[in-house]
């Protein structure tokens, strides 16, 4: 019971939050929102299968371009633009899953490294992409309908992610992680279910570098394919919990607060208390807030040590 | 000609760049852990050295050593003290803390020695030779030869003395290592402190050749990662003869395709290693 009214709540006092008519916190809201789609988006392949992507700021970086090119370079509408962009990026995932899948550990992650790099510098090259300069898209006040898009589209990442969580295809994904030889063992066809996981991941990811794009109408190769975004989806998934369906939201919102909050307080050493708060979060709470909530009301603070004497040497 | 004197500043860069990758092959191959910070120290190591010769007078090269021990020392505490307490945790939290490293040591630089743009400028830095219409400049052939020599040494230690025979027989079982007597603890600490020192020595002879800012740490870092996974984890050799092809691949790229696509060759080459060679990959992963 408890299970379904919180969420619900919690979606219907989101989904209320432009009627106060506040114009900071709508866009602070957007900007949380579509930071906890991205954190969502790659908790699909990171945090259930265990790859470490820094490859979903390429699938941001196509989602935004493909909604630019469409709409300042060809005038098609902002919907074709989305649908655009998202087949860019779903089938990138596919043609480079294919290969780079084949890769594990630190290899994956860095060729992933290495596809985002590669893509920004060709589209900074290209003439239909604005060159290094970028698109300028039409100009739209509508911040109000870019939220409710914005909730929209992380409604439906976390849905897709709570049917994962609870179905053959999730389990599979999860057996990768433990142990990929094993599963590859008992008959998963593992090549099929990441090129799947990467492929929802980019669909995700690339909708909501497109709304992004939409919203503040200037879209550049350095910003559209800006790894700290990437670095910042792995610290909002891993400091909310990897592999559960609600931890990426937990840590995207309350990571984008504390940085919001120290950013327009004490804005020089905001980073550095960001870069403090992730090492102390590593050693204290390496598996997530979501499991920090559960051991806490366990073991009370000997949680932390026990956290310790599990990892260290 | 023109190509001879490309060739020959890549690989006087390439030569740095192949002591800088030998501090996280080190650091990787050993503990396992892909220091993202590792950047953060070649830029700290840079400071060290330009404050010693700015401040203090100390001849450049003097001061290498300098600089070593420190961002020696640095490395030991930080691992002793933090890195030890997570290194058997999922392999993406030993990422996430040497990057939360990262960013807590580049904006402690932008705090302590602002954003200034910062040479280390001897009095001998503009002489060069020309050889054969070939114009070597000085500073950084210098430079390049302590690159090499710091490298040499470090091979020399890991392959003669005591110290140098616990590393490698732990990166190659730890269980058996500690069987003979190795305290992982320290050793750990030591391995973490020599790469960090490195890091710290390629940084003194970076700020000889280029500029010292707070931000040069992730690019270094990215250069250092691609050309370990080029030069491969085991073959110190390899990686200085990588760090020298990434240098010429540089070098040729900015005069002959553009500098804007510097950037498409070494991480497209990248990208293209790991796809047609993936089987050494995933034997060392």
């Amino acid at each position: 019971m408890l299970r379904w009214v919180v969420p619900l709540v919690c979606v219907i006092a989101l989904a209320a939050l432009p009627l106060t008519g506040d114009d900071v916190l709508i866009q602070y809201g957007i900007d949380a929102l579509l930071f906890a789609t991205l954190a969502q988006a790659w908790n699909i392949l990171g945090g259930f299968t265990g790859y470490v992507s820094f490859g979903n700021s390429s699938f941001y970086g196509l989602g935004t371009y493909g909604t630019a090119i469409a709409m300042a370079q060809l005038h098609w509408p902002f919907g074709v633009g989305l649908a655009l962009g998202a087949l860019l990026a779903v089938a990138c995932a596919v043609l480079f899953g294919i290969p780079i899948l084949r890769l594990r550990g630190h290899y994956f992650a860095i060729a992933t490294l290495g596809l985002s790099a590669t893509l920004a510098a060709i589209i900074a090259n290209l003439d239909i992409s604005g060159k290094n300069i970028g698109l300028i898209l039409p100009l739209t006040r509508a911040d109000n309908a870019f939220y409710e898009e914005a909730l929209l589209l992380l409604i439906a990442a976390t849905a897709t992610v709570a049917w994962i969580a609870k179905s053959r295809f999730g389990t599979a994904l999860l057996a990768i992680r433990e142990d990929e030889d094993a599963a590859l063992v008992m008959g998963i066809n593992t090549t099929r279910y990441k090129i799947a996981a990467l492929a929802l991941s980019a669909f995700f990811t690339s909708i909501a570098g497109g709304i992004h794009a939409y919203w503040i109408t200037f879209v550049d190769p350095a910003g559209a394919f800006d790894l700290t975004l990437n670095v910042r989806m792995v610290i909002m998934a891993m400091f909310g919990g990897p592999g559960t369906v609600f931890g990426p939201l937990v840590g995207a919102f309350v990571l984008s607060t504390v940085y919001d909050v120290l950013a327009s307080s004490i804005s020089t050493a905001a980073a550095l208390l960001f870069g403090l708060v992730i090492v102390l979060a590593v050693i204290f709470m390496p598996r997530g807030l979501w499991d920090l909530a559960g051991g806490f009301r366990r073991d009370g603070a000997r949680y932390f040590l026990q956290n310790i004497r599990a990892h260290r040497l | 000609m023109l190509l001879a004197q490309i060739l020959l500043n890549g690989v006087l860069l390439g030569g740095l760049y192949g002591l800088m990758a030998l501090g996280m092959a080190l650091v990787w191959g050993v503990l396992n852990i892909v220091n993202l910070a590792h950047g953060a120290f070649v830029m700290l190591g840079g400071y060290c050295v330009y404050f010693a010769f700015a401040g203090l007078g100390i001849d450049p090269f003097a001061a290498l050593p300098i600089a070593f021990v420190a961002m020696f020392a640095l490395g030991y505490v930080l691992q002793r003290y933090a890195l030890n307490l997570i290194v058997r945790s999922a392999q993406l939290n030993t990422l996430l803390i040497t990057f939360g490293l990262d960013v807590v040591l580049t904006y402690l630089a932008q705090l302590a020695f602002t954003a200034d743009f910062r040479t280390i400028n001897p009095s001998y830095a503009g002489a060069n030779v020309t050889i054969f219409e070939l114009t070597l400049p000085l500073l950084r052939f210098a430079a390049f030869i302590a690159a090499l020599i710091f490298a040499a040494l470090l091979w020399v230690m890991l392959q003669r003395t005591r110290l140098g025979r616990a590393i490698r027989a732990t990166a190659q079982n730890l269980t058996a290592a500690r069987l003979y007597g190795v305290d992982p603890a320290r050793l750990y600490a030591l391995t973490f402190g020599l790469g960090v020192g490195i890091a710290g020595a390629a940084g003194g002879l970076y700020g000889m050749v280029s500029q010292v800012t707070p931000y040069i740490g992730a690019t270094l870092t990215a250069k250092s990662f691609v050309i370990t996974i080029m030069g491969g984890l085991e073959n110190p050799f390899g990686i200085v003869l990588a760090g020298i092809v990434i240098g010429v691949i540089e070098a040729l790229a900015s005069i002959y395709i553009g500098p804007t696509f510097t950037d498409v060759i070494s991480f497209g080459l990248l990208v293209l290693i790991l796809i047609l060679r993936p089987a050494r990959s995933m034997r060392t992963a």
